[in-house]
C-alpha cells in the first residue's frame, strides 16, 4: 500500500486548493438566501478543468484517475464553500458525462464531451418522477417510437441542473413488459420541442443548485440521441449512480475538514471562564470526533476510489462510502454549530448553511436507508 | 520574433502563515510583477505578434516548481541559471545580459521590481549593460510594427508615452493586466516543455554580488496616535513635538 502522492498528483492537488479558495467563495451568503446559481463560477471551474477531470483527453478533459479525480474534488470541497455550485458539478460529472464517456457513441462524444468539459455546457439526469423515487425503475415516463424520432411523455421531478441544464440524459420507458430491461436512455438538448423546465424548486439547503420539474409533452428526440443500447438505460443508470454514490461527497470531506479547522480556530480564541474553550473537555471530545469523521471519510473515499481505478467491484464500497460520509457530514455540521454557541446559528458565520447543505446527502443518490438495503442485502441478508 | 521574460521566486506576499508567525516557511511564488509581465508576453504572442515566449530564471533546482507554473500560463520553454547564491541586482543583470546574447530576443519584458527586496534596479541595469532602450513602470504595450514599441509608462506626474525601438527592455507596471489563473490542463501541458538548465560559466560570465545583506528586520511598531482638542493645539504639537512647521 502506497499512502504517498505522487509529485505530479501533489502539484495538481495544490493548483485546485488554491483555486477554490481563491476564485469560488464570493457571493455565497446572497446565493444562497436568494438561491442563485453562479453561472461565472461554473464557467471557471471548466477553464480551470474541473468538470473534465476524468474525461479521455481526446474529448477535452484531463483523463485522471478515480483516486487522483476524488482528491481533487475533496480539495475543491475544502477550499470552495459553495455546496450548491459543488452538488451540481457533481450532478454534471457523475449524471450526465459518465454515461456519455461509458456509452455514448463516438459522435454523441465529440459533439458534448469538450463543451461539458470546459463549461459552457450544463448536463444533468431525469429519472425521479412524483412516484417513483427510490424504486426509480418503476418509471413511468414512456417513450414512443415513431419512426426516426422519439416521444418520451410524461413528468420527472427533482431534476438537479433543470433550469440551467443544455443537456440532460432522460430515462424512459419503451417498452413496459420488459421491466428495468425496458427502459433506456436519451440525449435532450434544452429548448427541444415539447419539453419544458418548470419552476424552480425551492429547498431547505444547496440552494444554489437549481432544482426543477422538467415535463415532456409530445417531445421530439432524434432516434441517434439514444445513448447506449435500446433497453441499456438500467444498466447505465445502476453505472452512474455507482460513481456518483463513491464520488459526490468527495467535496463533503473537504468540507468536514474545513469545519474542523474552523472549529479548532474558534476553540482556541474563544474565551468563557478565562479559558479557551478548546480546554473544555466537552468541547474538546466533540472536535476530536471530528477529527475522526473526517479521517474516517477520507479513507473509505479514497479506498473506493482505489478499488474503481483497479477495476474492482465498488458496489458495495460505493454504498458504504456514501453512508458513512452523509452520516459524518450532517453530524460534523452539528457539532459545529453547536461549537460556535449562538453563533453558529447566525447566518454571517457561514456554519449553519453546511448543515443545510449536508443533510440533503442523506437523500440524494439513493437515501441512507436505500444504502443499508444495498449493504445488507450485499452482506447475504 | 521572441520574447524573453526573467522571473524571480519570492516568497509568497499572500501567504498568512508569513505574517506575524514566529517560525514560518512562507511557500514561493512567482514575483507579481514577472507574472504580469508573462501574462503581457503571452497575450502578445496570442494576439500573433511575437512566436515565442521564453521564460528564464535563477536559483536552484527549489525554482523549478516556479519554472512550471510560469509553463503551466502558456510560456513556451524555460532556461534556468543554476545558481543559489544571494545575488545582487548587478549580478542578476549581468547575467541576464549574458543569457540576452545567447538568446538574442526581440522583446524582455519583465517585472519594475520583486516584491521581496523591492530594488527596481535590474531591468534598467541591464538595459544599460546592453545599450538597450528601455521602457519602465509601463501599464500598455502596443506593437507599432516589428520594429518599434509605444510604452505608456505610469509616473508620479501621470501618463507618459514613450516609443522605443526594438530590442527594448520592458518593466511592467501593476496596471498592464490581471494574470490568467493557471489551469489544471496548463499543468498537464507544463510537463511535457523542458526546462533548460545552464550555469554562469557556460554562458562565459564569472559574477560575484557586491552587496552583502547584513540583516533583514521589521520596521518599527507604529505608536498609537492621540486625540486633539483644537486646531490651535495640534498647530501647536506640530510645531513642538513633531517639528514639522
Amino acid at each position: 500500500m502506497d499512502f504517498a502522492w505522487s509529485d505530479q498528483q501533489r502539484e495538481l492537488l495544490d493548483a485546485v486548493g488554491r483555486f477554490a479558495t481563491q476564485q469560488l467563495n464570493y457571493d455565497v451568503i446572497e446565493n444562497d438566501r436568494e438561491g442563485i446559481f453562479n453561472h461565472e463560477a461554473w464557467k471557471k471551474c471548466g477553464d480551470f478543468g474541473i468538470q473534465g477531470l476524468l474525461v479521455p483527453t481526446e474529448y477535452g478533459g484531463l483523463g485522471t484517475d478515480p483516486l487522483t479525480t476524488v482528491a481533487a474534488l475533496e480539495r475543491l470541497g475544502h477550499g470552495c464553500k459553495d455546496n450548491g455550485l459543488l452538488f451540481s458539478i457533481n450532478a454534471h460529472m457523475w449524471t450526465a458525462i459518465i454515461p456519455l464517456v461509458y456509452n455514448g457513441s463516438e459522435a454523441q462524444k465529440k459533439k458534448y464531451l469538450p463543451g461539458l468539459c470546459n463549461g459552457t455546457l450544463i448536463g444533468g439526469n431525469a429519472m425521479s418522477e412524483p412516484n417513483s423515487g427510490s424504486d426509480a425503475f418503476s418509471l413511468a415516463t414512456t417513450a414512443i417510437k415513431n419512426g426516426s424520432r422519439v416521444h418520451p411523455q410524461r413528468q420527472q421531478i427533482f431534476v438537479t441542473n433543470g433550469p440551467v441544464a443544455d443537456l440532460l440524459v432522460v430515462f424512459a420507458t419503451v417498452d413496459k413488459t420488459r421491466g428495468p430491461d425496458g427502459i433506456s436512455a436519451f440525449l435532450v438538448e434544452k429548448n427541444s420541442p415539447g419539453m419544458n423546465a418548470s419552476r424552480k424548486l425551492e429547498k431547505m439547503g444547496l440552494r444554489t443548485s437549481p432544482m426543477a420539474e422538467v415535463f415532456f409533452e409530445n417531445c421530439e428526440v432524434p432516434v441517434e440521441n439514444l445513448l447506449g443500447k435500446e433497453g441499456g438505460g438500467a444498466f447505465l443508470f445502476t453505472r452512474s449512480m455507482t460513481w456518483e454514490r463513491g464520488c459526490i461527497l468527495a467535496s463533503a470531506v473537504g468540507s468536514m475538514q474545513r469545519l474542523l479547522e474552523t472549529c479548532i480556530r474558534y476553540a482556541n480564541e474563544r474565551k468563557q471562564g478565562g479559558q479557551s474553550i478548546g480546554k473544555f473537555q466537552l468541547v474538546a471530545s466533540k472536535i476530536v470526533d471530528m477529527k475522526l469523521r473526517v479521517e474516517s471519510s477520507r479513507h473509505m473515499l479514497y479506498h473506493y476510489a482505489w478499488l474503481s481505478g483497479h477495476r474492482k467491484s465498488i458496489y458495495l464500497e460505493a454504498s458504504m462510502t456514501k453512508l458513512h460520509i452523509s452520516d459524518c457530514w450532517v453530524k460534523c455540521c452539528e457539532d459545529a454549530i453547536q461549537i460556535h454557541g449562538g453563533y453558529g446559528y447566525m447566518t454571517e458565520y457561514e456554519v449553519e448553511r453546511e448543515l443545510r447543505d449536508a443533510i440533503a446527502s442523506k437523500l440524494y443518490s439513493g437515501t441512507s436507508e436505500i444504502q443499508r438495503n444495498i449493504v445488507a442485502s450485499m452482506l447475504g441478508l | 520574433m521572441k520574447i524573453l521574460v526573467p522571473f524571480k521566486s519570492v516568497p509568497d506576499p499572500n501567504d498568512a502563515t508569513v505574517a506575524g508567525a514566529a517560525v514560518s516557511t512562507p511557500k514561493s511564488v512567482i514575483n507579481p510583477f514577472d507574472e504580469i509581465a508573462i501574462e503581457e508576453a503571452l497575450r502578445i504572442r496570442e494576439r500573433g505578434e511575437v512566436s515565442e515566449v521564453v521564460g528564464a530564471t535563477i536559483g536552484p533546482p527549489a525554482v523549478d516548481e516556479q519554472i512550471r507554473a510560469a509553463l503551466a500560463m502558456g510560456v513556451d520553454r524555460a532556461i534556468r541559471i543554476d545558481d543559489s547564491r544571494a545575488l545582487d541586482p548587478y549580478a542578476v543583470a549581468r547575467i541576464l545580459g549574458a543569457l540576452v546574447e545567447k538568446e538574442a530576443p526581440h522583446v524582455v519584458i519583465m517585472g519594475k521590481q520583486a516584491v521581496d527586496d523591492d530594488s527596481n534596479q535590474v531591468g534598467q541595469m541591464l538595459a544599460g549593460l546592453l545599450g538597450w532602450p528601455q521602457a519602465t513602470f509601463v501599464s500598455k504595450i502596443e506593437f507599432l510594427d516589428k520594429t518599434r514599441v509605444r510604452c505608456t509608462r505610469e509616473t508620479d506626474a501621470g501618463l507618459e508615452v514613450v516609443e522605443v525601438n526594438l530590442p527594448a527592455i520592458i518593466t511592467t507596471d501593476l496596471r498592464l493586466n490581471e494574470p490568467r489563473y493557471v489551469s489544471l490542463p496548463g499543468l498537464m501541458k507544463a510537463r511535457r516543455k523542458p526546462i533548460e538548465i545552464l550555469t554562469c560559466d557556460q554562458l562565459g560570465i564569472n559574477v560575484r554580488p557586491l552587496t552583502t545583506v547584513l540583516s533583514v528586520a521589521r520596521p518599527p511598531k507604529r505608536a498609537a496616535g492621540t486625540r486633539v482638542e483644537s486646531v490651535e493645539e495640534l498647530i501647536t504639537k506640530l510645531k513642538q513635538e513633531a517639528k514639522v512647521l
